[in-house]
């Protein structure tokens, strides 16, 4: 998983609470101005399914679409990845010195 | 069509429906993005989640059909060839056939060598290719029957057509059967059938590069698809 991909963008926003397609696409927009392309999203998705990273939340589906939540492997993924990607940052804000 | 007909049956299942209102309320400038996420999903069956055991090794296999049956169209299209022949009596521009033929074999799905499996293939056999046995032997009697010996424009047409035609549903039927044949073979057999697949493909492409230039891109096109499917489930 890439720091900046569309998979670690859609766990972001699960890690929150359960939500459909079309919600997990309005909660990125709002994160950094941008909704995932059709394909980017529910390529996303999927891989994140059958990773078993996210699941359909019980019982909670809207028509047709499906709720999904993170999962504790999901949760554990997410966190190393942001621990690292945070550890990147401190590293790049260091060699960079002060603005 | 709906642009969810374009990703594999799994996410189809899913996310069919929702890709569709996306791309829907996004317009026409998603579409490219919808083509991009729908082909690398297709390049990687390890990213498809499974609502039946085997979901996925199943629809590898009817793609790797598909593939094959496509690859035959697009020869049968160029054919006579002096480089790319598909007979005994040249073998050196035909051994790109062997690699196929052998992946073709090892991706065929087998049932387990009892009567009630072997008979359930038998009547699904039946079913599925009386329909294009049909379309052949009209064509058949119509060759031979001597009616159209010399068609006009728009008979000659016609015929063509038909011939295009049978040949698609002959194809169309044969990747029905694999879907309908119910064991699917293992994903390392899959994976290495795959590979077998696109070298043969690759091997056809080279052979043709000099004479037929779209068949070739085509071919080329289905060879990297074949081996990229390939790495991904040898990976897994």
């Amino acid at each position: 998983m890439h720091s900046n991909d569309a998979q670690m963008l859609v766990l972001t926003v699960l890690a929150d609470g359960p939500l459909h397609g079309y919600a997990i696409n309005a909660a990125i927009e709002e994160l950094t101005g941008r909704k995932l392309g059709p394909g980017s999203l529910y390529g996303a998705l999927s891989r994140l399914e059958a990773r078993e990273l996210i699941r359909p939340s019980d019982g909670a589906s809207e028509g047709r679409h499906r709720t999904m939540c993170i999962t504790d492997a999901g949760r554990a993924a997410l966190r190393a990845e942001l621990e690292q990607m945070a550890r990147v940052s401190q590293a790049g804000l260091r060699a960079l010195g002060p603005a | 069509m709906r642009a969810s007909a374009l990703y594999p049956p799994a996410v189809r299942e899913r996310w069919g429906a929702e890709i569709d209102d996306a791309l829907r309320d996004t317009g026409a400038r998603a579409w490219p993005d919808t083509l991009a996420g729908a082909a690398r999903l297709w390049l990687h069956p390890t990213d498809w989640p499974e609502t039946r055991a085997g979901q996925t090794r199943r629809t590898v296999a009817v793609a790797l059909f598909a593939i094959l049956a496509l690859s035959t169209l697009l020869l049968r299209a160029i054919e006579p060839s002096r480089t790319l022949t598909a007979d005994t009596a040249h073998p050196a521009t035909s051994l790109w056939l062997a690699p196929i033929l052998l992946g073709a074999a090892l991706a065929a799905p087998l049932p387990p060598l009892r009567w009630e499996p072997l008979r359930r293939l038998a009547v699904q056999t039946v079913r599925t290719l009386t329909a294009p046995a049909a379309a052949v032997l009209a064509l058949i009697l119509t060759a031979r029957s001597g009616v159209f010996a010399s068609p006009s424009a728009p008979v000659a047409v016609a015929l063509l057509a038909y011939y295009w035609a049978t040949l698609a549903f002959i194809a169309h039927r044969l990747c029905a059967l694999v879907a309908r044949a119910g064991t699917a073979p293992s994903a390392r057999r899959l994976s290495a059938a795959l590979a077998l697949t696109g070298t043969g493909l690759a091997a056809a492409a080279a052979q043709s590069a000099t004479t037929a230039v779209p068949a070739t891109l085509a071919l080329a096109a289905l060879a990297i698809a074949a081996l990229a499917t390939a790495r991904d489930l040898a990976r897994a």
